[in-house]
């Protein structure tokens, strides 16, 4: 093994160190802090106690969430990243989950539809649709899309479809009652059995990455010598971006929309174990759920009594990671 | 930007430019006034007022245009209530506000040269947005302050993208991108204080933030007419300046003309102006983007006319509050939420038909 390849492998290490300990701090920090032994005993030989009924109904449902959305929106933004060529590409900055956000509101307030297995389909729509105009928005006119264009498209989006669904749930009370998280993300308060009825649909998005994931390397080199190296290029953007997008929709549809979490951990990712996507892809899926639950933890702490959503928290924290990219000057004059 | 070549010389002023007539006023004084530019103001004048009369009569009960024009005129009427007392504040908030964010985005395009740089794009409404959620949150309710703290909130964040934008010169397309990520942590920060404020605090920051005509009234509207009267003589400076700063740094220094200095001032007019709109309604979006592109395309005019884009942003908020108020009644949508729904298509629509990469100069 070359020494390269063991520090990867040191960094993946790392990385499930981290996620270990997020996965730690999140079952154990709270309104309520509980001691990592006792959230041990909880969680390995159950019991009656307050602590351990806390820590098995409400923040273990609450944990896996975070880590399969963390999971999802790191990999989508890797993925968009990948077949766009583009370092800012993410769901949240494009519009893509807000998209999503859409289709369940619509579900929810027009077709009566309340399970998630039921509007994970109206979340995939809407996130399809808002991905393939934001792509048609950006890469029309001359120059294609560009950084900068992108970013713009994908700020109109944001804000028309924030309208559209701050119209949908103020002309519909009670699809505002129930669903406020769809305004701002947030994991709290979800239902174990979300977990349960989510994964399939992430297992899906996760598989059409798989399929194409060798591809995007060769994507990197430019179309042109892809093309060359005998990959069917207008294929695998659309695979990929078909991966995304139901990775995407699946999050949203658990957990609302949540921004910069698919722009940070991708470029972290990077920094650690370089471009290639066999390591890139599961680093990244690794620290996805790492920076998701962290935010979370940080969220539920830092303005005691009440939470602040995950979504709020991670938009702090990616913010400074989108300034950093865009002062590389190969991103403002692309 | 391309000036307007000179119709060559001619009798009393050597140099006419094409469409425009010289007012003198005595000796000394003399300004260019464009034809069209001119007709057009009228016009959307005589539109503004229609709108305003049409925005008095309708709501919950019709009231008929005659009587509305009695109540303007302060003439008794049995309608008086209604439409002096509870429709005419709303009115007044809602077309200072429009015509403050049409200034604004007017002043900030010409000094970015770029139509997408308006001040909802660059984080200088989420700025003040966030400023003024934070001022709530720590118990500052007084309607005397809050605009002064939305003010400081918005030149901050503009002062932020600046500093965070600048790397050896100024890239319109980094200034842009920053733009859009300050706004987003902005707007995030604004919802931190929103869930760290008690409930009635809460509710009236978000209803603000959706940037919302309901419930506003002379409170709101007295502090942005007394900075709009301030800022007239500095408005009036800016409308001769901007011809000047709409020039490429080579032609502008070659004429003489202090563009540093000029962009700054400026730069914080147009900021200032948008913070004391967003302190007074919320941040209404895509107003200051609009409305300065529409009434550039109407006057055809080589700047961007001030006049215009103030009469054009108060017709668009008139406007949208009316269909915002009227169209789902007796449900009333948030003017913010309308102005978007029409304005980020038409940002969509800039951006597929730049005729360039980079999406204009540099800033």
């Amino acid at each position: 093994m070359s020494g390269a390849a063991s520090r990867r492998v040191g960094w993946m290490a790392f990385g499930l160190l981290l996620l270990l300990s997020a996965v730690m701090l999140s079952l154990a920090v709270g309104s309520r802090a509980i001691a990592p032994s006792v959230v041990w005993e909880a969680l390995v030989h159950g019991g009656m106690s307050d602590d351990a009924q806390v820590v098995r109904s409400l923040r273990v449902p609450r944990t896996v969430i975070g880590v399969l959305v963390g999971l999802a929106l790191a990999v989508a933004g890797t993925v968009l990243q990948g077949i766009t060529r583009n370092p800012i590409a993410e769901p949240g900055i494009l519009g893509i989950s807000q998209g999503a956000s859409l289709g369940v509101v619509c579900a929810i307030a027009f077709a009566g539809v309340h399970s998630l297995t039921g509007y994970v389909w109206y979340a995939f729509v809407g996130a399809g649709l808002a991905a393939v105009c934001i792509y048609a928005v950006a890469s029309g006119g001359r120059g294609g899309a560009s950084p900068v264009k992108l970013a713009l498209a994908g700020a109109a989006m944001n804000a028309f479809l924030a309208s559209l669904i701050s119209a949908v749930l103020t002309t519909n009370a009670r699809a505002l009652d129930e669903f406020r998280f769809w305004d701002v993300g947030s994991i709290s308060g979800r239902d174990a059995s979300i977990a349960g009825q989510v994964w399939p649909f992430l297992l899906a998005g996760l598989l059409l990455v798989l399929a194409m994931a060798r591809g995007l390397d060769a994507l990197a080199l430019g179309d042109d010598i892809a093309r060359g190296l005998g990959r069917n290029v207008a294929l695998l953007r659309a695979t990929g971006a078909l991966g995304a997008t139901v990775l995407t929709g699946a999050a949203v549809a658990a957990a609302g929309p949540i921004a910069f979490t698919g722009l940070a951990v991708p470029h972290i990712a990077r920094a650690l174990v370089g471009p290639q996507h066999r390591w890139l892809l599961p680093m990244a899926a690794l620290l996805g759920p790492v920076m998701l639950l962290l935010a979370d933890v940080l969220g539920r702490v830092v303005v005691r009594p009440s939470e602040v959503p995950v979504a709020v928290m991670t938009a702090l924290a990616g913010v400074p990671f989108l300034v950093a990219l865009v002062r590389r000057k190969k991103v403002a004059a692309a | 930007m391309t000036y307007l070549p000179p119709a060559g010389p001619s009798g009393r002023s050597p140099v006419r430019p094409a469409g425009h007539t010289v007012v003198r006023a005595g000796h000394r004084g003399s300004f260019l006034l464009h034809r069209r530019a001119l007709a057009v103001a009228v016009v959307l004048a005589v539109l503004l007022a229609a709108a305003v009369v049409a925005s008095l009569c309708v709501g919950e009960s019709y009231v008929a245009p005659g009587e509305v024009v009695r109540v303007l005129l302060g003439l008794p009427s049995p309608d008086e209530l209604v439409v002096g007392t509870l429709r005419l504040p709303r009115l007044v908030t809602g077309v200072l506000v429009g015509a403050a964010f049409g200034v604004s985005g007017a002043l900030i395009q010409t000094v970015a040269r770029n139509p997408l740089a308006s001040p909802d794009v660059i984080g200088v409404t989420h700025g003040a947005g966030a400023a003024t959620v934070a001022a709530m949150t720590f118990g500052l309710t007084s309607y005397a302050v809050l605009p002064y703290v939305s003010v400081v909130g918005g030149l901050l964040a503009a002062l932020l993208v600046y500093v965070l934008a600048w790397r050896g010169g100024l890239a319109a397309s980094r200034f842009v991108l920053v733009g859009i990520g300050i706004s987003v942590a902005l707007g995030s920060l604004a919802r931190l204080f929103v869930t760290k404020g008690d409930y009635l605090v809460a509710q009236q920051a978000k209803t603000w933030l959706t940037g919302s005509l309901n419930g506003r009234g002379y409170d709101q509207a007295a502090p942005l007419a007394t900075v709009l009267v301030l800022l007239v003589p500095f408005l009036l400076w800016a409308a001769r300046a901007q011809r000047g700063a709409a020039f490429d740094e080579d032609t502008a220094t070659a004429l003489g003309i202090g563009l540093g200095r000029v962009r700054l001032g400026l730069s914080v007019l147009g900021v200032v102006l948008a913070s004391v709109a967003t302190g007074a309604a919320g941040p209404v979006d895509f107003v200051a983007l609009l409305a300065p592109q529409i009434a550039r395309r109407l006057t055809r005019t080589p700047h961007i006319p001030l006049m215009c884009s103030a009469l054009m942003g108060a017709l668009i908020v008139v406007v949208a509050d009316l269909l915002a108020r009227r169209l789902l009644a007796p449900l009333e949508l948030p003017v913010g939420v309308f102005t978007a729904l029409v304005g980020a298509p038409y940002l969509m629509w800039l951006i597929v038909s730049a005729r360039s990469s980079r999406t204009g100069g540099t800033a």
